[in-house]
């Protein structure tokens, strides 16, 4: 694999943007796009092939020098190994499936052709994140993705609610964001470099060492990326704008919201993996990500919005993953996300096949009966579900007994949370699928089945869901670093018994309910008011930021009142000389010619924005002055 | 004649424009202030080149070259600018252009 | 001796020059005292024994940025500039301060006593040579300035051509 062609895999989606983003024709626009991804993904599959090669812990690099600042050169390159060789093919596989799937969903859309653009722009960006060999580079894609993430989810402008939520995702992961750029700014201080392989001179070969701030300096740099991983993983307390992203349209839900984006900061821990060790913040992750499970698939139980319940688990999904990571290393982890990856975009394309099928309508108390018209779409999101709830032999049943095997040999209190976890995934699965599936028709409307298009990658995924576990377990566990618990008989039972118990339970709290007519024994307000976190911040963030408001309020009357107080204070000596002195002179010339200059200096100081152009010159040249003295005395 | 005269000439022709630029309100005084600073940037090249140990690299005549070129765009441009400023507000007053200024 | 005069005259005539163009009312007479101030300096560059580029000075600066200024100042402001009108903008007065404050700070490293060397005697900076230097180690700068100047030719026509209000366009639809 030379290191042109595996540039071209992020390059080819890139390309297709560009060209995309003049073009009017969807249908055009649909199938460069597609192209290029069928391009990347041979290219991914081919890069797969020979990182699966590679032995543990082998990899291959190619860096270029970027930036020369004096001696600092700052390389920018990609490498290829067997974590992110997993990753290229996932999300080329799934990118490629959404991308001809919403060929079908987006086909009434007038602006089709700049939603494949922004579709592409966002594979590109993923697939950089996903080869970066430089903190820097991975920084940069995982803002082209946060962008393309804004720009889908507010893809339906004129609905208030997707603007706001778009805004709502961009500014929450940003917070996420701030602590991973101030991570790297200390990585890059501690280290002098942002390279994580590079001949034994890389970050996460050497390890930063030494104290910052009292902390040890690995263990404070990997706590601030996994801020960024927080904000853009939707955990714990970050989490709350993955729910409302979900207006955006459905195969964006499935392939950012579910499969590839969120999933970033999963991988951005496993990539810095080296760090956490380092700095034995690993129980930090594996305790954030339980909370997020167990709240979160909380909040599921409540939710009526057939997206926002599978929002809501791919939190509480997204959760277990970094316990996996916290409890049994790398591979655990990464199992469990490439398993997820492909049951949720399963779900949430099944999820937008019903949808489309009664004509928009996102409620599930205004579904039900869906089995009959809809029968392809019916079997895939069972299949789905199966491997979500971790039904015996399923994908998702082999990816989360791993994790739970590593926490019971690690942390126990850990394991309890995400078994409980589990069992309330079953149990809201299980109530979804009772709403939609059984029972006669809610809606206005007369459901019927989807275009060929949007079923066979379903059907597709829906293989991939049940079977790649038992398949793909041995080698993942095999290539990626971690290691393995050994499965005892509990893990194997409290497994099994969380996942037919919670059907069980769900089974037995449904049936025979007049579902959508009736109160729903689960949907208790604080769930269905989502735990009110976001009344929470509103009642704290906003609030803060009135009082910041207040605060600057009183620092400019303060100032104001300082130069009234100057200019007062000069008035007065003023006219004392001129009693004295020469009344004439010092009257016209200097006092109240100074006074003036005062006043406006105060003027200058306490709105230096008026618009007033000369001023800005000025203010310009006085930078100039002020950088000239500093070399001057610095000599 | 040493480097200083010239140094120092350079120095009094540049803030003599950048008073000009400071203290007119005509925009179009301002770019004459602008052409005038170029130029004692210019001299200050010329100036260095031949007090320098290696005239023969030609440094400083080529650098100046390349600055008159790129100042003789940016008229053309600023001149544009001032024109197409001209006709939205009517005049080409500095303080008339204030529609940045928060209200 | 004949050239200390020389530089002291041509100095003095810069000077002048320059302050008359940023202090005049007229704005006619601001571009005659701009371009005398060009003239002075191509000479000062002759006198560096920079010929071409006094040749160059004198044709781009005299011969188009004067004319153009001229008829910038012609299509825009009343010629004489003879109204009452303030000539200087608010605050004039700190920009003169921060105008003096730069001068300081230019004059530092003489202040600072750096060395002041002497010039070279023999010299020989041909225009051939600097042929020569353009078309072979800044052969790229050359084509890049080339591509700049279009780059500002179109730009200067589009700006100053002004824009065509839709309305205008719809009507004509």
């Amino acid at each position: 694999m030379s290191p042109t062609t595996l540039a071209l895999i992020p390059l080819l989606p890139l390309l297709a943007a560009a060209l995309t983003c003049g073009l009017q024709n969807g249908r055009r626009a649909a199938a460069l796009a597609i192209t290029a991804m069928l391009g990347s993904c041979g290219l991914a599959l081919a890069a797969f092939n020979q990182a699966w090669g590679m032995g543990q812990g082998e990899h291959t690099t190619f860096n270029i020098t970027w930036l020369e600042v004096g001696d600092t050169a700052i390389p920018l390159g990609f490498v290829l190994d067997p974590l992110n060789g997993a990753m290229l093919a996932m999300v080329t596989f799934i990118g490629l499936l959404i991308f001809i799937y919403s060929a079908g969903y987006m086909k009434d859309d007038r602006r089709m052709a700049r939603f494949f653009c922004y579709l592409s722009l966002f594979a590109a960006g993923m697939l950089g994140l996903v080869l970066a060999n430089s903190l820097l580079l991975l920084f940069m894609c995982w803002e082209i993705v946060g962008l393309a993430s804004y720009l889908l989810i507010s893809f339906w402008f004129h609905k208030p609610e997707a603007a706001a939520a778009g805004k709502k995702a961009f500014i929450v992961t940003r917070i996420g964001d701030l602590g991973f750029l101030i991570g790297i700014l200390l990585a890059f201080k501690t280290t002098g470099t942002l390279t994580l392989y590079d001949g034994g001179q890389g970050l996460l070969e050497t390890l930063p060492t030494g104290m910052v701030w009292g902390m040890q300096a690995s263990g404070l740099i990997s706590l601030l990326l996994f801020m960024g991983a927080i904000g853009k993983s939707g955990q714990l307390p970050l989490h709350v704008w993955l729910p409302d992203a979900m207006e955006g349209p459905t195969p964006v839900s499935a392939l950012i919201h579910a499969a590839t984006m969120v999933a970033a900061g999963v991988f951005l821990v496993a990539r810095a993996i080296p760090l956490f060790d380092a700095g034995g913040t690993l129980p930090v992750v594996a305790w954030t990500g339980a909370i997020t499970a167990l709240v979160a698939a909380f909040i599921a139980l409540g939710q009526y919005d057939l997206k926002r319940i599978l929002a809501y688990s791919t939190v509480s999904q997204l959760g277990l993953m970094m316990v996996g990571l916290g409890v049994a290393g790398v591979s655990v982890g990464m199992f469990h996300l490439l398993t997820h990856a492909f049951f949720k975009a399963l779900l949430f394309l099944g999820a937008g096949s019903i949808i489309h099928g009664c004509h928009e309508e996102q409620d599930i108390r205004k579904m039900g009966g869906l089995a009959k018209p809809m029968p392809v779409t019916t079997i895939a999101y069972l299949c789905g579900t199966l491997a979500l709830v971790a039904f015996p032999f399923t994908s998702g049943f082999f990816s989360k007994d791993e994790i739970l095997a590593g926490a019971w040999a690690t942390n126990q209190p850990v394991f309890w949370i995400a078994a409980a976890a589990s069992l309330l995934t079953a149990l809201y699965m299980t109530r979804q699928c009772l709403y939609v599936f059984p029972g006669a028709h809610r809606g206005e409307h007369i459901p019927h089945e989807s275009p060929r298009i949007m079923t066979v990658p379903l059907v597709i995924l829906a293989v991939f869901a049940l079977g790649l576990g038992g398949l793909a377990k041995g080698s993942v566990l095999a290539k990626l670093p971690g290691e393995t618990a050994h499965h005892t008989t509990v893990v194997l039972a409290v497994s099994v018994a969380v996942a037919l118990g919670g059907i069980a339970l769900g089974w037995l709290i449904y049936r025979g309910r007049a579902l959508g007519q009736a109160a729903d024994p689960l949907a208790v307000t604080p769930l269905v008011r989502k735990l009110w976190f976001d009344e929470l911040y509103a009642a704290t963030v906003g609030r803060l930021w009135a009082l910041a408001v207040v605060i600057a309020e009183q620092l400019n009357e303060l100032l104001l009142f300082v130069r009234d107080l100057t200019v007062t204070l000069a008035d007065r000596i003023g006219t004392g000389f001129a009693v004295g002195g020469d009344r004439k002179l010092i009257d016209t010339l200097a006092f109240d010619g100074m006074c003036n200059r005062l006043r406006s200096a105060g003027h200058a100081v306490t709105r230096p924005q008026n618009g007033f152009l000369p001023g800005y010159l000025r203010l310009i040249a006085l930078g100039a002055v002020a950088l000239g003295l500093l070399v001057a005395l610095m000599k | 004649m040493t480097l200083h005269h010239y140094l120092i000439l350079a120095a009094v022709l540049f803030c003599v424009g950048l008073m000009g630029a400071f203290t007119r309100r005509n925009a179009i005084v301002v770019l004459f202030s602008v052409e005038i600073m170029l130029n004692a940037a210019n001299l200050n090249f010329i100036a260095f080149w031949r007090y320098s140990e290696n005239p023969a690299l030609l440094h400083g005549p080529l650098f100046t070259l390349f600055a008159i070129a790129v100042a003789a765009a940016e008229v053309a441009v600023g001149l544009a600018l001032v024109i197409a400023v001209y006709r939205h507000f009517k005049t080409v007053d500095l303080e008339a252009m204030d529609t940045l200024r928060e209200e | 001796m004949s050239e200390q005069i020389a530089f002291w005259m041509l100095s003095a005539i810069a000077v002048l020059g320059a302050l008359v163009a940023v202090r005049k009312r007229n704005l006619i007479h601001g571009v005659f005292a701009l371009m005398i101030f060009f003239a002075a300096l191509s000479v000062l560059f002759l006198l560096l024994l920079a010929e071409f580029i006094a040749a160059v000075q004198i044709l781009v600066y005299i011969g188009a940025v004067g004319i153009l200024l001229l008829f910038a100042i012609m299509l825009t402001e009343r010629v004489t500039g003879d109204d009452d009108r303030r000539m200087t903008s608010r605050g004039w007065f700190w920009g003169f301060a921060v105008a003096a404050a730069v001068f300081v700070i230019l004059l530092l490293p003489v202040i600072q006593q750096l060395p002041s060397p002497e010039a070279a005697q023999t010299i020989d900076p041909s225009v051939k040579e600097l042929g020569h230097k353009l078309m072979n180690p800044y052969v790229v700068t050359l084509e890049v300035l080339a591509l700049l100047l279009t780059a500002a030719l179109i730009g200067a026509v589009t700006a100053a051509q002004g824009v065509r209000m839709p309305k205008e366009e719809d009507s004509q639809e």
